[in-house]
């Protein structure tokens, strides 16, 4: 059986800071498979960079054990573990060329200049750099001096690629198209990737399995969908795309539904999840719930329409071209974000209107309340 | 108990880990057990035991004679005179440099004349005030003054401003600048006043560079062997003077120790309070992406005014004295016979070449392994964690913070007898140096890297690089502006020595600086001013080449108007 690309085991590293301990990456767990790109999600401060450079072998890890490809690597020094990392300023050498720069890991490794300049011209063409060779990174735009960056650590052929904050410095038109050309590279190579970011979208249309971070812990790894429909936790239903949090009491307990009480009277019915290693009856009826709606899950009705699940009073309006981004008051006087998608001759709530929501039920879903 | 053999783990890790920086530990540990603490121990020993027992008999049998307590008192006023009054220039000559709206080419002319004192030989100053104002001194002439005396604590008090504001000057210089003028902004568009804005904002903010500056001078002058050596005079005695007077003149090896561990207590109290300052210090590092850059405020008229009176003043001063030094080497006999002569240079080659020849030798093998040195031990104290790191970058400053004299002496008791007899070699005097005047090497080196991003060196190694090759290829490169930096003031300091060489120096081996004393001594003004010549003119020279390499070092990847990218930090 191949061994997978990555796996980290209990893996966690405690800082020492004067007398204080900081817990920066606390027993995370983590398998990759050959060719995947991962890309890891949090705020900020939640230990991203720190796993990161530990992968790397920047830092050693107090405890766990970090194997790539198989081979135990916890201990092993950074220049022998094959791998590339990024670097959010890019690290360029500003005292040599580019071509330096990118022939920079073959000459440690000992190859012949014969050997060396095709490949650093054929990594450079493949991040659509050619004729740079001569320049130094100072002569080069932010955009470019990253994909100097890239091309630095491709023409390695590393086992792992690892990147932290790579587009960070961009601007978001840049980014954009940076993210697609990272990715594509990164397919046509079939490089397994680690990928940290700040950016939400760039997390989601980049990765085949996003791990979302939280105070040195793993809070959810999936695939960009499931993360987005099915949150195993209120944090990262929080955190991921601003998902509303409405705390309900529980009425009855059916098979997997739940149903529950809404703010003015109605009940409302929807899947319950229950996260790994909670007890089955974590679900108490008096007890309460955690409804997680997205904003695209809730529609703004007028206040007599015969669907509304809750009355609601709109708090404000903001027309955003594609939707409508409303704020709206519950009778218990929490406040809801729903976006309304936009058609031609549509009827538009204005500030203070009495109005009525409706809860999409195939899109939203349940949590315990305590399992932030 | 778990806590020791958990340290000792460590250090056999370290053994096994990085058995390169190991290596390097150890040797640099074991010259500063050579060439930094068994001086001073010995000086120590020779201080506090009499006939085998500790005994503070010494130290009761100096301070037991008033004219030693006098010295004591002396070196501190003289000390805190000389940080008040230099501090003072160096913040009014700052002021002028960052903010006042003088033409470039003046600006220019004031930081120029502010580096003649500090690669000057230590005697210079006193040289010319003592032909300007002293018996028979050109200006007494000139203004028709009869009795002035030079001679004692005001003239020690102006040389000695005269050559340390320089130092002020820089350090304050440095803090002015790295101000932005949004403050000053920011603080006028409050309704502030210039004068208030002053007051409440520049002062306040300039308080480290004063402290620090005042401390640096505080430092130096009590260091300063060769002014009060000159003018002093009798009624005027420091610790300094009077150690090397007893040690030279009475052969008193342990009264001269004593006094020079009386030296050594304000100057590592100085250097203690200063560490402690610095360690607080949080490094700004410029990004140049300030976005755009207004410029500061003006000053509140009055102190333009006194700012130019001063400045003005200062520096005809300092021009007129570095005149005089030119004219007395060229004049037949200074005041009594002006007509015009080039014998003091054909003695200066004649007899003084050996002194020439052999100050450049040594001050080139000083230069080349004190910052070979500086780059290792910079790079070990910014780069790398071990255990006792601390104490280990002390250790490496503590020559420099001693006063050369305490140097000298604890060099001459230490190294005079096997196994390690090295009196009247060449290295004795180079190990004095090196162990001195690197230090300056290795600040420069160390505020160097400060400014380079580690993740360039982790881009090295994630490369496959090993430390080894990531030093040589990227470190290196990358540093060697501030290595030339620090090599261009070590090379002026070895060439200008004074303190504590007077005490190392041989007859197989001479220097410029004790000849220019020896020829003071003798009275022999014009020969003194030619050798001060030929010294300022060889530095000047050494320090434009070093000037020249750094250029060419660095012109090749900056670009002027863009170096902000790789000092973003991590
Ligand atoms: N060298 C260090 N010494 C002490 N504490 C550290 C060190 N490096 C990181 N930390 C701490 O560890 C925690 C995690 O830091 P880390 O840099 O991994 O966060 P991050 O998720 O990358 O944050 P960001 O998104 O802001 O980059 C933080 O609390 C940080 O203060
Ligand atoms: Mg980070």
């Amino acid at each position: 059986m191949p061994s997978s690309a990555l796996e980290l085991r209990n893996v966690s590293k405690v800082f020492k800071k004067d007398r204080d301990e900081v817990r920066a990456v606390d027993s995370v767990n983590l398998t990759v498979e050959q060719g995947e790109m991962v890309t890891f999600l949090g705020p900020s401060g939640c230990g991203k960079t720190t796993t990161l450079r530990m992968i790397a072998g920047f830092e050693l890890p107090t405890g766990g054990t970090i194997t790539i490809q198989g081979r135990d690597m916890t201990n092993t020094p950074v220049n022998k573990r094959e791998i590339g990392f990024v670097f959010q300023n890019y690290a360029l050498f500003p005292h040599m060329t580019v071509f330096n720069n990118v022939a920079y890991g073959l000459k440690s490794r000992g190859e012949k200049d014969a050997a060396i300049k095709p490949k650093v011209l054929a990594a450079l063409a493949l991040v659509g750099l050619k004729n740079t060779e001569n320049r130094y990174p100072s002569q080069l735009s932010g955009g470019e001096q990253q994909r100097v960056a890239l091309a630095r650590v491709i023409v390695m052929e590393p086992t792992l690629l690892l990147m932290d904050e790579p587009l960070s410095n961009l601007d978001a038109k840049l980014r954009i198209h940076m993210r697609t050309e990272i990715r594509r590279i990164q397919k046509k190579l079939g490089i397994t990737c680690l990928y940290v970011t700040h950016d939400q979208a760039e997390a989601l249309t980049m990765a085949d399995r996003i791990v979302v971070m939280n105070k040195g812990k793993v809070e959810q790894v999936g695939s960009p969908f499931e993360i987005y429909s099915n949150p195993q936790s209120l944090f990262v239903a929080d955190f991921i795309g601003q998902a509303n949090i409405i705390k309900l009491t529980v009425e009855a307990v059916v098979g997997n539904d739940i149903r529950a009480l809404l703010p003015g009277g109605r009940t409302f019915t929807a899947r319950g999840l229950r996260p790994e290693g909670k007890g089955a009856d974590i679900y108490k009826v008096g007890g309460k719930a955690a409804l997680i709606a997205r904003p695209e899950s809730l529609t703004v009705l007028s206040a007599d329409d015969p669907n509304g699940n809750a009355p609601a009073t709109v708090v404000s309006e903001v027309f955003v071209g594609s939707h409508i981004e409303y704020e709206v008051e519950l009778e218990d006087h929490s406040v809801l974000k729903a976006f309304t998608p936009f058609q031609a001759g549509m009827r538009v709530f204005g500030e203070d209107e009495k109005v009525s929501i409706w809860i999409d039920p195939s899109n939203v879903l349940f949590l315990p309340e305590s399992s932030t | 108990m778990s806590d020791f053999t958990k340290k000792k783990t460590e250090r056999t890790l370290m053994i096994k880990k990085d058995p390169v920086l190991f290596s390097v530990l150890v040797a640099v540990w074991l010259s500063f057990a050579i060439f930094i603490f068994l001086p001073l121990v010995k000086l120590l020993l020779v201080t506090f035991f009499v006939d085998g027992k500790l005994s503070f008999a010494n130290l009761s049998n100096i301070l037991g004679r008033p004219y030693n307590v006098r010295a004591l008192y002396g070196s501190l006023i003289l000390a805190t005179a000389v940080s008040f009054a230099g501090t003072f220039l160096g913040y009014m000559f700052a002021l002028a440099v960052t903010r006042t709206s003088l033409p470039k080419p003046l600006k220019w002319l004031l930081s120029a004349v502010t580096i003649l004192p500090l690669i000057s030989p230590p005697f210079t100053s006193s040289i010319s005030l003592t032909l300007a104002l002293g018996p028979n001194g050109m200006l007494l002439k000139a203004f028709g003054i009869e009795n002035l005396n030079i001679y004692g604590f005001l003239g020690t008090w102006i040389s000695e401003t005269l050559t340390y504001f320089p130092v002020a000057f820089m350090v304050i210089t440095a803090i002015l600048s790295t101000m932005t003028a949004n403050l000053d902004d920011a603080a006028l568009s409050l309704g502030a006043s210039t004068r208030r804005m002053f007051r409440t904002i520049t002062i306040p903010l300039s308080y480290p560079g004063i402290g620090n500056s005042f401390l640096l001078l505080f430092g130096a002058s009590l260091a300063d062997f060769a002014t009060p050596l000159i003018l002093g005079g009798h009624t005027f005695p420091v610790l300094p003077t009077e150690a090397y007077l007893l040690i030279t003149g009475m052969f008193d090896i342990k009264g001269g120790s004593t006094l020079s561990f009386l030296l050594l207590v304000p100057a590592l109290v100085v250097f203690l309070i200063q560490r402690a300052l610095i360690g607080k210090k949080s490094y700004v590092s410029v990004t140049g992406k300030n976005g755009a850059r207004s410029d500061f405020a003006r000053l509140p008229k009055e102190l333009s005014v006194i700012i130019t009176i001063v400045c003005t003043f200062v520096v005809a001063l300092i021009l007129y004295l570095y005149f005089i030094i030119l004219w007395g080497s060229l004049v037949k006999v200074w005041s009594v016979n002006n007509s015009f002569t080039l014998d003091h240079y054909r003695y200066v080659f004649a007899h003084g070449k050996k002194a020439i020849t052999d100050t450049l030798t040594i001050a080139l093998y000083s230069t080349v392994l004190g910052s070979l040195l500086a780059v290792v031990i910079g790079y070990v104290s910014q780069r790398k964690k071990f255990f006792g790191q601390r104490f280990f970058e002390f250790s490496s400053m503590l020559n420099y913070a001693l006063p050369g004299t305490v140097v000298g002496i604890a060099y001459i008791i230490a190294f005079n007898e096997r196994p390690i007899l090295l009196t009247g070699t060449m290295s004795i005097l180079v190990a004095a140096y090196v162990f001195r005047y690197y230090a300056t090497g290795i600040r420069s080196v160390i505020a160097s890297l400060q400014q380079i991003d580690p993740a360039l060196e982790e881009a090295s190694l994630s490369l496959g690089a090993g430390s080894v090759r990531t030093f040589t290829h990227v470190t290196i490169p990358l540093i060697i502006p501030a290595v030339l930096a620090g090599m261009r003031y070590i090379f002026i300091h070895c060439m200008t020595a004074i303190s504590a060489t007077i005490f190392l120096v041989s007859v197989r081996w001479t220097l410029l600086t004790t000849r220019i004393l020896e020829s003071m001594t003798e009275l022999q003004f014009s020969q003194a001013s030619a050798f001060s010549i030929v010294l300022i003119i060889i530095v000047f020279a050494a320090d434009a080449l070093m000037l020249f390499l750094l250029r060419l070092s660095t012109s090749k990847f900056n670009r002027p108007q863009e170096t902000s990218y790789a000092i973003v930090s991590a």
